[in-house]
């Protein structure tokens, strides 16, 4: 593990006090300030926002991904791959902005944007984990006579995965930070006390979202450690 | 082996988009999506042309690349052209509010034929130089010689031509600006993190807890943070600091882009092979010497890449400088997404990631020129 899940975890649990109504009215007395449950509701929506996103994101990534490695798909490597590289170049919020004249306000441009940004990478990660397959593997498999799609689910995928896994996370962690962006389209996340700090010059409720937003991030990417953390233990070696 | 095979794929693609989907859309003013219309009705005959040129490229573009990028750029072309003069008829004895936009079908269209231009110049070397160029100065003469002028992205423009100039210099400048501010504070910290282990690894987790931290919460939360600084140290506000405009978003996006900058500069000078470096010490090389005759050069294609990586990133985030004040083009794509006017958002949008997409293919050729240069 290259650093703890203890800090963003503690990071995560520090920011999510000073976002909730009662730090945030100590903070600003005179200013109207968005209460503990609402702001715990949007959390949730948020949350939902990001899963729903990433997943779609990674279920195609991961798809796309073993089919342009198969002798089938072979020729759409290139193209994919200056697809990605292109993708690289447009901003979540464009992505989002681009999206919503066509999908309308609401959570459609948002989970569209979260869409296209967890396929990239678990895209490209899932292609280089292919490829760190060992020859001398598929040629073993080969040679005692496996086929095709015995190869994928008996040698492939067991060596593939665990590859998989910090592509996962970094694109459930993108995710969570880019969900916030959504607000500005109509979606309900954290982003909405901050679009609604920006809109009505309220200090304390940009602080709140921007501090709940950062909260969530910092939790999730904790929860994920700990997760590889487990997961890993004495089973991997450690890649770096 | 069976293979499923690119331009096809992509060329029936391109056909969906062209006959599948609304092409244009005519609405009595821009801020409606209006009445979708389908290429037929719109191009009349010309959408045969298109087609046909299209379907041509297609068993041609392996054997042939330059035969098949003409006749995709001519498909294009034509498909662009044909858009712009159906669209005057279309306005006759509409308000002069209307419009006539481009629907679903004409961007996949689009798109895909982007895409099979890239995929036929791919084969050739000296391809891959020209078609852009030539390309862009298809797009240049269409849109220069007033073949576009009708539609309503042309038209929004030069009703905000001015207005737009102003965001592109000013995206550009802030971009560059927190860029330099980037370099100024996370190179000589990737110096040090090379020489302390101990700096490495607490510069390596803070950075990389930035990253965590969203975009749209570093821009919102530096504001009343910025407001709280300047309250308690009021000599600052008169250095130039401000609660609202380019220093929340200058700061945001400097600290985002710090994280690649530092890490190709400590990766950077680790690159020189550890035998290298023992030889160098062997002949009595200070370590001076060995940073600047060693390190560095060895280092050059890593910090290049690393440089790459930032200034895209700089400019991507300073969209959302608009949201704090600072203008650029993002301002431009929040007024779109305010009025919901379509036309707005592109205008705004398209210039940020084609800026990304130029400095991004500028940087890998400046790069590609260094490792051939070296060899």
């Amino acid at each position: 593990m290259s650093r703890p899940a203890l800090l963003p975890l503690g990071l995560g649990l520090l920011l999510a006090l000073l976002a909730s109504g009662g730090a945030a009215s100590l903070l600003w007395p005179e200013a109207r300030v968005m209460d503990t449950p609402r702001l715990l509701s949007l959390a949730g929506s948020h949350a939902r926002l990001a899963v729903i996103g990433a997943g779609i994101g990674i279920v195609l990534g991961v798809a796309l991904g073993l089919l342009v490695t198969r002798s089938l798909g072979a020729p759409w490597r290139r193209p994919v791959d200056s697809l990605a590289a292109a993708a690289q170049a447009v901003p979540p919020m464009v992505a989002v902005a681009l999206a919503l004249p066509g999908f309308g306000f609401g959570a459609a441009p948002t989970v569209i944007a979260l869409v296209l940004y967890g396929l990239m990478p678990v895209l490209r990660g899932t292609i280089g984990a292919v490829e760190a397959v060992p020859r001398a593997a598929l040629d073993a498999a080969l040679a005692i006579g496996l086929t095709p799609a015995q190869i994928l689910r008996q040698v492939e995928w067991p060596l593939v995965w665990p590859l998989l896994l910090p592509a996962l996370r970094s694109a459930v962690t993108l995710a969570m930070a880019t969900a916030a962006v959504g607000a500005l389209a109509g979606a309900a996340t954290l982003g909405t006390p901050i679009v609604i700090g920006l809109q009505m010059q309220n200090e304390a409720m940009l602080f709140q979202g921007a501090a709940a937003t950062a909260a969530l991030a910092f939790l999730a990417d904790g929860a994920m450690l700990l997760a590889a953390g487990f997961q890993s233990r004495g089973a991997l070696p450690d890649r770096r | 082996m069976r293979t499923l095979p690119v331009q096809p794929v992509l060329a029936a693609l391109a056909l969906l988009g062209l006959l599948g989907f609304g092409w244009l859309a005519v609405a009595p003013n821009r801020l409606v999506s209006g009445t979708a219309l389908s290429s037929f009705a719109a191009l009349h005959f010309w959408v045969a042309a298109v087609a046909l040129l299209l379907v041509a490229a297609v068993p041609i573009s392996p054997r042939r690349p330059a035969l098949a990028c003409a006749a995709l750029l001519a498909a294009l072309g034509v498909a662009l052209w044909a858009s712009g003069a159906a669209a005057p008829p279309l306005l006759e004895g509409m308000p002069p509010a209307a419009r006539v936009m481009a629907g679903p079908g004409f961007w996949l269209f689009l798109l895909t034929l982007l895409l099979m231009l890239t995929e036929a110049a791919r084969p050739a070397a000296a391809l891959r130089r020209t078609m852009p160029l030539v390309l862009l100065a298809m797009l240049a003469a269409l849109w220069f010689g007033g073949a576009l002028d009708a539609l309503s992205l042309a038209v929004e423009y030069r009703a905000r031509a001015p207005q737009l100039q102003d965001a592109l210099l000013r995206h550009m400048l802030l971009s560059a600006a927190a860029l330099a501010l980037a370099l100024v504070l996370f190179v000589p910290l990737g110096w040090w993190g090379f020489r302390a282990s101990r700096a490495e690894a607490v510069l390596g987790t803070t950075l990389g807890l930035v990253q965590v931290v969203p975009a749209l919460a570093l821009f919102g939360a530096l504001m009343p943070l910025l407001g709280a600084l300047l309250r308690a140290v009021p000599g600052l506000r008169e250095a130039g600091l401000e609660t609202i405009g380019a220093t929340p978003a200058l700061i945001a996006t400097a600290l985002y882009a710090g994280l690649p900058l530092w890490r190709g500069i400590v990766v950077g000078l680790g690159a020189a092979p550890r035998d290298l470096v023992e030889a160098a010490e062997g002949m009595g090389m200070t370590s001076r010497r060995i940073d600047w005759e060693l390190r560095v050069p060895l280092g050059l294609p890593i910090f290049l890449a690393s440089l790459r990586v930032a200034t895209v990133q700089c400019i991507g985030l300073m969209t959302l400088g608009g949201l704090v004040g600072a203008g650029g083009l993002g301002a431009i794509v929040f007024e779109g997404m305010a009025q919901f006017a379509t036309d707005l958002i592109l205008l705004g949008a398209l210039p940020v990631i084609l800026l990304a997409l130029f400095v991004d293919g500028v940087l890998r050729l400046v790069e590609g020129r260094l490792a051939r240069w070296r060899q």
